[in-house]
């Protein structure tokens, strides 16, 4: 499969996520309005709207304070500024990010924003400090290639999605045992309502996260795409898998938005309870993303990395 | 009355396919104009640096009329270029005269020193960063815009529709062309 045919199937596969999650919204909202009462749905969606939209419209400012991101100050590492607009100009991104800076030991970034234009990469200082710059640059490649194929903006709708989900989910649960106004519908159809209630968060979640798994694969692809160098980002995810440093302020919540999975913890906690092994993971495994990469480019990565200078010396920061 | 209906739904579907075929290769070329917008961005920055270099340069070393003269020629040659090709080998013969220049200049600390001097070689190394990477980006873009008109069926109607061949951004014998489509190893 050429890197082409990869992101065309990756797109149409994530247009059908959408779609999925629509249809998962009217399921509830019409459980809802079919169990209890119509307006009930009819509300339930409503309020499921404008939470949404609320949602949305912050989201660029409150996935930075979730993630510490702060912008650099005006001559600030000069640059990182001009690496990241070297590389949005190979990507052909008609405006270069903003970068801003997470002051956090662990080698990650992310990015974030709806849409291209008002989009930003974050950076952890210890991903400056453990890279050398051909590698940063695919890491910061990885990040343009998710803003560049909407990837961003598809997650953090992903993410409000799932939030509103959960949301109508939990209303309908406690209406339904609390409340029990008027029920029309016989017993079978509660039992199955109950069901569809506990599960639909679940289900919101697990689309989310194979949502973001897919696009990991994509996003690796675009960055070998875009440097012309599939080995720098393999060597990238190499050095991100041999290190054991995991950020201070990466949750659940903003977990799927980072370059490596940062709870790798929480995500086994969870497998363990739910006994569905690899379900809950955001990111694929590094070694099948490199295997991945390997693949498509041709190469072998040989034992060991380079131990060339990391980009922080160049910058002052070591 | 069967016939008909099979002829109409025929003609339908052609009409379909030649319309989505069509605005695709309106979008690939576009994208490949956008890329070589992007390029020739950077090459007149890079062409702009020029002058401000050779006097900085001429300050110290009047004598060496010879390099200033290559060097404001290649410049020249880099702005009237008028195809890819030609800007790539223009851009190339720019980088071969500015070696010449650097290399008068290493045999004037003070000048090597000067504030001035060292911010015009870092924008100019920039500048060098930027057009790799537009390049990167244009030649990839030329690529999916000519395989995609080379390809049946298109091939028999992009001519007539006046999509043309575009020119990758590379000098004569520059192998560094893109590998966008590697194949997998096995």
């Amino acid at each position: 499969m050429t890197l082409q045919q990869q992101i065309r199937s990756n797109r149409f596969r994530s247009g059908i996520v959408v779609l999925g999650f629509a249809l998962l919204l009217l399921v509830i909202a019409g459980l809802i309005g079919l169990v209890l009462d119509l307006s009930l749905g009819v509300v339930a969606l409503a309020i499921a709207l404008v939470y949404g939209i609320f949602a949305l419209v912050r989201s660029r400012s409150m996935i930075a304070g979730m993630t510490h991101a702060q912008p650099l100050a005006e001559k600030d590492l000069e640059p990182l500024r001009r690496l990241v607009e070297n590389v949005a100009i190979g990507a052909g991104l008609p405006v270069t990010p903003e970068v801003r800076l997470v002051d956090d030991a662990a080698p990650n970034a992310f990015a974030a924003g709806l849409r291209p234009e008002k989009s930003y990469v974050g950076v952890t200082t210890g991903l400056l400090r453990a890279m050398p710059k051909r590698e940063l640059e695919a890491v910061i490649a990885h990040e343009i290639s998710h803003i560049r194929n909407r990837d961003t903006y598809l997650m953090t709708m992903a993410t409000v999605f799932a939030g509103v989900i959960a949301l109508i989910a939990d209303i309908g649960f406690r209406s339904i045992a609390y409340g029990g106004r008027s029920r029309k519908a016989g017993g079978l159809v509660v039992v199955l309502a109950v069901v569809g209630f506990i599960l639909a968060p679940y289900a919101a979640l697990l689309l989310r996260m194979s949502l973001s798994r897919r696009r990991e694969y994509l996003a690796d692809a675009g960055a070998a795409e875009i440097l012309n160098d599939p080995e720098a980002m393999a060597l990238a995810l190499r050095r991100l898998e041999l290190d054991s440093t995991s950020i201070r302020y990466a949750d659940a919540s903003t977990a799927h938005l980072w370059v490596e999975s940062p709870t790798d913890r929480v995500d086994s906690e969870r497998r363990g309870v739910l006994a569905l092994a690899g379900l809950f993971n955001t990111h694929p495994a590094l070694a099948d993303r490199i295997e991945a990469l390997q693949e498509a480019g041709g190469f072998r990565l040989s034992e060991g990395l380079p131990a060339d200078e990391p980009f922080a010396a160049e910058l002052g920061l070591m | 009355m069967l016939w008909l209906w099979i002829v109409v739904g025929v003609v339908v579907v052609l009409a379909v396919v030649l319309t989505l075929g069509y605005n695709r290769l309106v979008r690939l070329r576009n994208e490949a104009d956008t890329g070589w917008a992007n390029i020739d961005v950077q090459l007149q920055r890079r062409a702009d640096l020029i002058p401000n270099l050779v006097e900085a340069v001429r300050g110290y070393a009047a004598h060496e009329r010879g390099v200033f003269d290559e060097v404001t020629k290649a410049r020249a040659a880099l702005q009237h270029a008028g195809t890819p090709g030609a800007a790539a080998d223009a851009n190339e013969g720019l980088t071969v005269a500015l070696g010449r220049l650097f290399a008068v200049a290493e045999a004037y600390p003070d000048l090597k020193a000067s504030e001035n001097f060292l911010q015009l070689q870092e924008d100019l190394t920039d500048t060098e960063d930027k057009i790799s990477a537009a390049r990167r980006y244009y030649n990839s873009t030329v690529m999916h815009f000519n395989t995609a008109i080379q390809s049946i069926p298109w091939l028999l109607i992009a001519r007539p529709l006046g999509f043309r061949d575009k020119e990758f951004f590379s000098a004569q014998g520059d192998t560094a062309l893109p590998q966008v489509s590697f194949s997998p190893a096995t």
